[in-house]
């Protein structure tokens, strides 16, 4: 479900900003980090640690929309590649000059133990990953789908110049996006990180799941994008309780090549363009 | 690409000299490292800067001639240097055939994949690759010192000027509209799959080269030769440097190796000076530090002679009659052509026109290739072109220039002069008059004159009536995407159905 979250904001930056963000993972770390440094200064709970990592990884996304993503936006999508790319090295060296390399453990949001539902003992921390992230998303739907402002999002992913001649601020979207994105980013890298501890150099790892996520659930596609991060979770959870972590990852990146190779448009097409 | 000048060469080749006769040691090994990342980087420019393609699978190719070279040299000595080379550039051979019809975000995953591959086998094979420890001791019988950073940099010379050499003449060109117009490239001939495979083959071959070298360099061999670190290092050297200049490659890897010894005290730091000069320079100087040099040396790009058409033209070889077939085309439920059907000859200019939205660029776009006919045939003689990517119908003698291009510096004069100059036997035209000067009409007026009369068949698009009518021996109405006439222009301009669809509409609004 935490894939879920990191895929749902790489997909809203990416139909924001046309192209990918490859700061999106070292994002998630940033959230992860702040949930650290948050919890040791102010000792607060995890329920009102959340929002406060949100809102401060918004800020983090409308930086990168401001400083990586906007001014290149007339440009070749291969720019923002770069630029991001280039954002991504400059959060991972901070946070290793600034906290170290060794991996370090955030907050938990519920407390730690088990909580038993209908006989079955469940840790407290998946619980509240599954309830957090099923509700983010279903806000996240209600927002594109049910909102104005959902609909001007989404008609400035689907054509950037037709939304500007309707009198859309394209810009603002843009930015807006990415703070949603960065908020999401935030979120899941605080769930994540007291189950997985945070180190700086996982943003790679989270960034490569998105994008494989994205990639095979159909480009620019929301619920692709979701089934896609469900789908990766579900195949590491088994393959790697078969055959072994390694061999799992090694199987997953062997799919997307072969995914790649047979179905350019990915498992579900790409709806880009095509959404009415 | 600029060819490289004086200036960069003297800097080329000084740079080794200086490094081999003054330096110490500990500078000799930096001098090599530059050299190595730069090698690296000079692949990286073939398929990055000038096809635009974002590979990142550029490090984990150098990993694979590290460890190539760390394997085999016990046995092979320094055979395993061309064993590395021929590793890396087998692997790209064997994984590039399906990737490279993919769009870039899709390259970009698919080179990523590949390379989050190596490194896991590279860290968990650990018979073969020693796991996280590395392979070492291997170096005893392999070149060192001073010969290792003469080695190296002449490769790396041969590799610019070899570049330089093809990007400032032949290849610049069609790199060029592959990048940026891959549409025109396309329509033009050029076979973007195949080059993309050369491009990547060649530069992953590069890659294992500086891979092999690094292991000599350094003597042992970890998975981290083969991390995204490496890959990031690459890139963001190839866009500080220059990713389209010949000593882009260099300039980078010699602010990669240096920098971290200038701020020694501030640790891990430089990578994020690094990455920040970096940032800087997308924003602000997208051709990279080597360009800006040239600017403040006051050297000036060779300026473009204004493109003018062709005077003399020479007769083509080729087919001699374009025969379209009940061709049809829908876009969801609109039926954007229905059952068109024609003949052009050599040696003659027919005008399409119709309403806007009648289908006439859609019809050029069919023919061309750039989009597939639902039903019907074309044919150029006896041969079916209506399979055929746009590439292979170019050169089997089908021209095309394009309404409006987004390309820099280039205007519809240079295109319209591209698709003669192709040598194609029939030629789409796509409104080549629309926002043009009466004295570029008349221009343009003379040049269909002399495609007719060097035989060259031509299919015209146009919304000036009165030109077409003066330069074509046919016209032909679309109306909703069917012929609705087809004749001498005075007949057609005469017919009913034309005037209802068309030129009453023009009439009435004048």
């Amino acid at each position: 479900m935490a894939y879920a979250l990191v895929a749902l904001g790489f997909v809203l930056a990416l139909n924001a900003a046309g192209a990918v963000n490859f700061a999106h993972g070292d994002l998630v770390v940033l959230g992860g980090a702040a949930a650290v440094v948050a919890g040791l200064w102010t000792g607060l709970p995890g329920p009102v640690l959340l929002p406060l990592v949100a809102l401060a990884l918004g800020v983090a996304g409308i930086v990168a929309a401001r400083v990586a993503i906007l001014p290149l936006a007339s440009r070749p999508p291969e720019a923002t590649f770069v630029a991001t790319i280039a954002l991504a090295a400059m959060i991972e060296q901070g946070l290793t000059v600034t906290m170290g390399a060794a991996p370090r453990t955030a907050p938990p949001l519920l407390g730690a133990g088990a909580v038993e539902i209908g006989g079955v003992a469940l840790g407290r921390q998946p619980v509240a990953i599954v309830i957090v992230g099923a509700m983010l998303v279903a806000a996240m739907w209600l927002l594109l789908e049910r909102t104005q402002v959902g609909r001007r999002m989404r008609a400035v992913s689907a054509d950037r110049h037709m939304a500007q001649a309707v009198g859309i601020p394209v810009a603002r979207y843009v930015v807006l996006s990415l703070a949603l994105a960065g908020a999401l980013a935030g979120i899941a890298g605080f769930l994540l990180g007291h189950q997985f501890l945070v180190a700086p150099t996982q943003g790679a790892g989270h960034m490569l799941k998105a994008y494989i996520a994205v990639a095979i659930g159909g480009w620019g596609s929301v619920p692709g994008a979701l089934l896609g991060a469900l789908g990766i979770g579900l195949f590491e959870t088994f393959v790697s309780a078969a055959v072994g972590d390694a061999w799992a990852s090694a199987a997953l990146y062997l799919v997307v090549l072969a995914v790649l190779a047979l179905r350019p448009q990915g498992l579900f097409g790409e709806p880009v363009g095509r959404r009415a | 690409m600029r060819p490289l000048g004086k200036f960069w060469l003297a800097i080329l080749v000084l740079l080794p000299a200086v490094a081999l006769l003054v330096l110490p040691p500990f500078g000799q090994r930096m001098a090599i490292l530059v050299g190595v990342y730069a090698l690296m980087g000079v692949g990286y420019q073939l398929v990055f800067g000038q096809l635009g393609a974002l590979n990142l699978a550029q490090g984990a190719l150098f990993g694979v001639g590290a460890y190539a070279v760390a394997l085999t040299a016990p046995a092979l000595g320094l055979l395993s240097v061309p064993l590395a080379i021929v590793a890396s550039a087998l692997i790209a051979v064997i994984v590039a055939g399906p990737m490279l019809r993919l769009q870039s975000h899709y390259f970009a995953l698919a080179t990523l994949a590949l390379a989050s591959l190596i490194h896991l086998v590279a860290v968990h094979a650990e018979s073969i690759t020693g796991g996280a420890n590395g392979v070492a001791g291997f170096a005893a019988s392999l070149p060192r010192g001073p010969v290792l950073l003469a080695i190296v940099w002449i490769c790396l010379i041969v590799a610019i000027l070899v570049q330089a050499r093809l990007f400032a003449g032949p290849m610049g060109e069609p790199a060029r509209l592959l990048r940026e117009a891959p549409l025109v490239a396309a329509t033009g001939g050029i076979d973007g799959g195949r080059w993309r495979l050369a491009a990547f083959v060649t530069g992953s071959a590069l890659a294992g080269l500086a891979g092999a070298f690094s292991a000599m360099v350094s003597g042992v061999v970890s998975p981290e030769a083969t991390g995204f670190p490496i890959m990031v290092l690459c890139l963001t050297s190839v866009v500080l440097g220059g990713a389209r200049h010949p000593m882009g490659a260099v300039l980078g890897a010699m602010i990669a190796v240096c920098l971290p010894e200038l701020l020694r005290d501030l640790q891990g730091a430089w990578l994020l000076a690094y990455a920040a000069a970096t940032l800087l320079v997308v924003l602000w100087a997208p051709e990279g530090l080597a360009a800006l040099i040239d600017r403040w040396r006051g050297v000036q790009l060779v300026p473009q002679a204004s493109p003018v058409f062709p005077m003399n033209l020479e007769a083509v070889d080729g087919p001699q009659r374009l025969i379209l077939d009940r061709v049809s085309k829908c876009f969801g439920g609109v039926a954007a052509l229905q059952g068109v059907s024609f003949m052009l000859d050599r040696g003659e200019v027919v005008g399409l026109i119709g309403a806007n939205g009648s289908g006439k660029t859609t019809l050029l776009n069919v023919i061309g290739g750039l989009e597939q006919a639902d039903g019907g045939t074309i044919t150029l003689d006896e041969r079916h072109i209506d399979h055929l990517p746009p590439h292979a119908i170019a050169r089997a003698g089908v021209g095309r220039s394009f309404q409006s291009l987004a390309l820099a510096g280039d205007t519809r004069t240079s295109d319209i002069a591209r698709a003669i100059a192709t040598g194609a036997s029939f030629l789409l035209l796509d409104e080549p008059a629309a926002g043009a000067t009466d004295h570029e009409r008349a221009d343009l007026a003379g040049l269909i004159a002399r495609l007719r009369a060097a035989g060259r068949g031509v299919l015209i698009v146009d919304h000036d009536i009165e030109l077409l009518s003066r330069t074509c021996d046919r016209l032909i109405c679309l109306d909703r995407g069917a012929v609705i006439a087809i004749g001498r222009p005075a007949e057609v301009r005469a017919d009913p159905a034309v005037r209802a669809s068309f030129l009453g509409v023009e009439q009435a609004a004048a």
